[in-house]
């Protein structure tokens, strides 16, 4: 990481370079400029998953002006691209460098492209297409598999963690906090909270799988995300985080992307 | 609950332009049809948000219909696109957590078509009253634990 990064820092390309730095033995992510880039280390692999592109956004939001550079992985490659494309970051003031993902954390994360396209640091590692999570929940009787949703959707603490990590969750203001349509008062919240979630990740969800990581219940919402992402593409033949298209529930214009049949 | 006591509680939500104008026509025609429906007007189908959907079957709707505008007969010209879109992922989301998706029905219904619209209303509570009471959202205490639990909450790798 150090001396590609370095270079950019020092050259002036970009005002500062979100990395990792080691902290206590934990990779930690850090905000570099030109005057801490001394402090950048050796890229090395780690599973470590953070909200980079969260914190990406929040300081683009207070600086316009700058430009920045973030160290991806495949998911946040494809978070980038949705970003662009929905008009919350601008394209030319990102520069991105690429780190694949070990094979052990693709296979964890079920990953359908567990490097980004943009590959510098890091062996890509073979993607999964097919995810055993979803397809035993598939097989599953339909009241067994709603019994099985509820008991885990039973647990949330309704502290909106999901929605709050998620990197293509850029809304000011969310539904989820519309007092008359999820009450606050309830614990669990009812279970179509996060039915109205995964609605609103339809043609968004870029499967980095933070909402589950982050979930202090342990509900298991990337299969229920990762089932978001198949329908989408079933029906609307669109992915997520690909460079072309728009998401199918985008308001409709020259490109109607109907369901077919 | 035994079946006779069922009755269905369907909610439709009617688009002002087409859907709304056909319930009106099939009123004034003095058409029969079940009373199990409760009518919301809304401005456009394309207005209904899948909040309100799921808000719906939360509070406890058997069925709920949506009838909007023909296809390039939409008062906004591209609403009822919107709807056909979600409602067909919504069928397919309701079906993965486990809810019947055709408890939702989504049909086209112009101002002209009073006949159709009480046609509708009549299958659709027929078809929910053969479905039954539509299934709790809510989780009962006692459901923690499951048998077929076929996978932990969280990767099973953590470093």
């Amino acid at each position: 990481m150090d001396t590609k990064i370095k270079s950019l820092l020092l050259e002036g390309r970009v005002d500062g370079f979100w990395g990792y730095r080691t902290m206590n033995g934990f990779p930690f992510p850090r905000l570099f400029t030109k005057e801490n880039a001394n402090e950048l280390e050796p890229w090395r692999p780690t599973v470590a998953r953070y909200p980079v592109l969260k914190l990406l956004l929040r300081e683009m939001r207070m600086h316009s002006d700058r430009t920045y550079g973030v160290l991806v992985r495949g998911c946040e490659e494809r978070g980038l691209r949705e970003l662009f494309k929905w008009k919350q970051l601008e394209p030319d003031k990102v520069v991105v460098v690429g780190q694949a993902c070990s094979r052990e954390l693709a296979d964890c994360c079920e990953c359908r492209q567990p490097f980004p396209d943009l590959l510098d640091y890091g062996e890509p590692a073979a993607p999964v297409t097919q995810s055993r999570k979803v397809d035993a929940l598939q097989a599953m009787a339909m009241s067994e598999r709603r019994a099985w949703w509820l008991t885990h959707m039973n647990r949330c603490i309704h502290c909106h963690g999901c929605r709050d990590v998620c990197p293509v969750c850029f809304c000011t203001e969310c539904s989820l906090e519309h007092r008359e349509l999820v009450s606050g008062a309830k614990l669990p919240p009812d279970s179509s909270f996060h039915l109205v979630r995964a609605v609103h990740m339809g043609g968004r969800c870029i499967d980095c799988g933070l909402c589950e990581e982050i979930c202090p219940a342990r509900i298991p919402l990337r299969s229920l995300y990762k089932e978001v992402n198949r329908l989408v593409e079933e029906i609307f033949d669109y992915r997520p985080g690909v460079d072309e298209g728009m998401s199918p529930f985008t308001f409709p214009g020259d490109e109607l992307l109907l369901p077919t049949g | 609950m035994d079946d006779k006591a069922f009755e269905p509680k369907i909610l439709g939500f009617l688009c002002n332009w087409c859907s709304y104008a056909g319930a009106d026509l099939a009123g004034v025609s003095r058409l029969q049809y079940p009373a199990n429906i409760r009518i919301i007007r809304v401005m456009c189908s394309g207005g209904i948000s899948p909040h309100h959907l799921l808000h719906a079957f939360q509070k406890g709707a058997d069925g709920v219909l949506i009838g909007g505008c023909h296809i390039g007969d939409c008062h906004y010209l591209k609403g009822n696109y919107m709807t056909m879109k979600r409602v067909k992922f919504l069928e397919g989301l309701l079906q993965f957590a486990g809810y019947d998706p055709r408890r939702l029905r989504l049909e086209w219904i112009s101002a002209a078509e009073g006949l159709r619209f009480a046609e509708v209303v009549r299958e659709f509570t027929d078809q929910i009253r053969s479905l039954g009471p539509a299934p709790t959202f809510e989780a009962v205490p006692g459901m923690d634990a499951h048998p077929s639990e076929a996978f932990s909450g969280r990767g099973e790798f953590m470093a």
